[in-house]
């Protein structure tokens, strides 16, 4: 009797210790840094990265990426590409992985890796160095075709990239990189939670395979210098990746963004000569004669908001003796809002709410628990419960184990519409071509299985470590409970989810094509949101070559109605 | 039960190599001969550049175009420099491979080059303001100047091959001589580089 009061105190101490843990969380730099920005303070932003990310450490990556960022919304274009620069050299040093890193990363957690980014961010480095050089190129005047040469180099690598990207993914089957390979009981234990997640199937159709927005910026900038076969070559990248599912997996106007890139291919092949049949198959497939007079264009690149922040969300790993299963309870944290969020996540990936669980759980006898699948994940071992005992993993639960993994903020519709004026007249709506919101969100659902797994490991393996250290010193004979209950809370306070990710990219981006004569225009954006508040920025655009690129970035909550930041290309 | 004794004795071990590994590295600079060629990666180098320079220029002035013009003129030609276009996927100091040029002509003896059109502005503003400021007999005369008789401009090209950890990279650099009379190309050049780099997918 008197050890069940004890064990409860424990384990009533725990949970409000995790529950502080789980408080101290703080807004990460970065994000702090970015909300600066948006208010104009940037010189405040940049000081906060630079004391929070260090250019050496383990996060060095983060150091050059919002760095990068900031100098580029700021207008410091060969100071951003320098920084950009060396985010892309991080990124491809990380091929090769430290073996040393890994191991330690297994046994402390994810943060205690070099930060390598995600697989989205290299192609977005080489897409803001083009628009660097390009507005670099601007400013140079005569001399502005080493810079668009420039521009051209980071599209080159892009493709590249795009290219390899392309042969790996083939399909859409990816074999996850986060599986643990080296020592038995990591194995074992792996093993034990291979079948109990959400099945791959369930997942499909959200890895970034391809990228059709990078693919047309890159077909707009060779067009601006003239390179009319590698524009068109880009153009019916954009065209093919767009109909081919990238429209429809980051939920854009598909019908309208592939009619204007096959437009705009039309339009090259015209220039460039020799496509006639080409250009009436084309003309066919669109169902109607595209315009081919030369006329110059002007683009319109509107970045919107600040990408969604990931989050940490906690869960207590417990044994169940009598249904001879692991069980994993959400430790709802935060906000209202957050907590919501939190148990949104768990239910959508890892409780027991399929079918499949629950058929599960009741065959392997699990039956009380089944009405309470959607507050629990249940891992029943079954026959490998005798396993789990002889490797000490059922002892070192008896005061639970803090499982921390990722989350992703609930995207939110802000913007309701965006126009585009020119000289005060309402010339066209922009249209949403690329959203790093759902890219962000796709990877963080493709990545949610691998990662609990992972963590599930490291923390599992970490208290039978601790276990069995308690044995080794005889610990366990005199002060058993408090000794078990120390480690479970050292293993606690060492759980931590890695929430690094390139914080300063928006939320979404929005364009638009206009065909103007030559000459300065008034360009005005309004941008409506969901609250009913309207944003407006204008700046006096100059129309002086065939493509014109103008881009800008509207923070949702800046202070200003002007736009600095803008460009022209 | 043996696996997890095996664990228990390499987790300290891993931690304690992974602080030996990172407590030994230091920043180590010296000094190398610039003529040395110091390969990080596969990206263009000034060995490279220096390589193509010298092999473009011998072929160049192997060519019959320059004696042709000592016979017809009498002195040695002179060269301008149009543009050399980088069209690789790689940040290429253009002004550098320019100047390897250059220096591969001009040590040469065989020709000559004139100024290009930024430099040339220069010069002319430097003469305009010796006509006001320096004695005559220091001043140098407008309209005195040497006309080019051949214009030389390329492209630097690349294709890139990758599979895994292994990557092919292939620069090519193809330059043309017109006759800036006639319009005829009296020489056109290619070099091409071809550099393999492998990386391993796993180290410490």
């Amino acid at each position: 009797m008197q050890s069940s009061v004890i064990s409860h105190f424990f384990l009533a101490t725990s949970l409000v210790l995790l529950a502080l843990l789980t408080g101290c969380q703080a807004t990460p730099a970065n994000k702090s840094a970015i909300l600066l920005a948006q208010q104009g303070n940037f010189e405040s932003a940049k000081q906060a990265i630079r004391s929070d990310y260090s250019a050496t450490g383990k996060s060095k990556l983060l150091h050059y990426l919002e760095l990068g960022m900031l100098n580029h919304l700021q207008g410091n274009y060969e100071r951003s590409n320098e920084l950009l620069a060396e985010a892309q050299e991080i990124i491809e040093a990380q091929y090769t992985v430290s073996v040393v890193e890994s191991a330690v990363a297994l046994v402390s957690g994810p943060t205690y890796t070099t930060y390598a980014g995600k697989v989205y961010h290299r192609p977005l480095i080489n897409l803001y160095k083009a628009l660097n050089y390009n507005a670099l190129a601007n400013r140079a005047g005569p001399n502005k075709q080493q810079f668009l040469d420039s521009a051209m180099v980071e599209m080159r690598q892009l493709d590249t990239y795009l290219a390899n990207l392309k042969d790996k993914t083939g399909g859409y089957d990816r074999v996850s990189d986060t599986e643990p390979t080296s020592d038995d009981l990591t194995n074992q234990i792996y093993r034990m939670l291979q079948p109990v997640f959400a099945p791959n199937d369930l997942l499909v159709n959200i890895d970034y395979k391809d990228d059709a927005f990078a693919h047309y910026i890159s077909g707009m900038l060779f067009e601006r210098s003239h390179e009319l076969d590698s524009a068109r070559i880009q153009y019916q990248r954009a065209a093919s990746a767009f109909e081919n599912g990238f429209a429809e997996q980051y939920n854009l106007n598909n019908k309208k963004i592939i009619a204007q890139v096959y437009a705009d291919l039309i339009r090259v092949m015209t220039e460039a000569g020799g496509y006639k049949s080409e250009i009436r198959k084309l003309n066919k497939k669109i169902g109607k004669t595209t315009r081919t007079e030369k006329k110059p264009i002007l683009n319109v690149i509107q970045n919107v908001g600040i990408g969604p922040q990931r989050k940490e969300f906690n869960l207590l790993l417990k044994a169940d003796h009598d249904a001879k299963a692991l069980v994993m309870t959400p430790i709802l944290w935060g906000t209202a809002k957050e907590r919501k969020a939190q148990m949104r996540w768990f239910q959508m990936l890892f409780a027991d709410t399929s079918i499949f669980d629950i058929v599960q759980n009741y065959a392997m006898g699990d039956i009380g628990d089944v009405a309470m699948g959607a507050l629990t994940k249940r891992i029943p071992l079954g026959p490998l419960w005798d396993d789990a005992e002889d490797i000490g993993l059922i002892q070192a639960l008896e005061y639970g184990s803090r499982i921390s993994v990722t989350y992703l903020e609930p995207l939110q519709q802000q913007v309701k519409s965006a126009e585009v004026w020119v000289n005060g007249k309402k010339a066209a709506e922009l249209d949403k071509i690329y959203s790093v919101s759902l890219l962000t969100l796709q990877d963080a659902l493709r990545n949610a299985n691998s990662e609990i797994q992972v963590a599930l490991t490291r923390e599992m393996i970490k208290a039978i470590t601790a276990q069995k250290t308690i044995n080794a010193t005889g610990l366990d004979q005199s002060f058993a409970g408090f000794a078990k209950f120390a480690t479970s809370v050292v293993n606690a306070v060492t759980a931590s989810a890695d929430l690094r990710q390139w914080q300063s990219l928006p939320a979404q981006i929005n364009y638009v094509q206009l065909p103007l004569a030559k000459g300065t225009y008034e360009i005005t954006l309004k941008t409506h949101l969901t609250t009913g508040r309207v944003i407006e920025q204008s700046e006096a655009v100059d129309v002086s070559d065939d493509i014109t690129l103008w881009h800008t970035r509207t923070f949702l909550q800046q202070s200003r109605v002007t736009a600095p930041d803008s460009t022209f290309l | 039960m043996k696996c997890n004794k095996t664990l228990l004795k390499i987790t300290p071990l891993v931690i304690a190599c992974t602080l030996a590994v990172s407590g030994c590295s230091s920043t180590k600079v010296q000094r190398v001969d610039a003529n040395q060629e110091v390969a990080l990666s596969d990206k263009w180098n000034g060995k490279d550049s220096q390589l193509v320079a010298e092999a473009m220029i011998n072929d160049m002035l192997s060519f019959p175009w320059v004696n042709d013009h000592l016979q017809k003129e009498g002195q040695r030609p002179a060269i301008i420099i149009q543009s050399v276009r980088n069209k690789s996927h790689q940040h290429i100091a253009v002004d550098t491979f320019l100047n390897d040029l250059k220096r591969s002509i001009l040590r040469s003896g065989q020709a000559d080059f004139v100024a290009n059109k930024d430099v040339r502005r220069e010069i002319r503003d430097e003469r305009k303001d010796q006509e006001l400021n320096s004695s005559l007999e220091t001043q140098n005369e407008m309209g005195q100047e040497q006309g080019a008789d051949y214009a030389l401009s390329g492209t630097i090209n690349s294709f890139v091959d990758e599979q895994g950890g292994s990557r092919v990279t292939f620069y090519q650099v193809d330059l043309r001589l017109i006759d800036m009379t006639t319009n005829r190309e009296v020489w056109n050049g290619q070099k091409k580089i071809q550099k393999l780099q492998e990386r391993s997918r796993f180290g410490f």
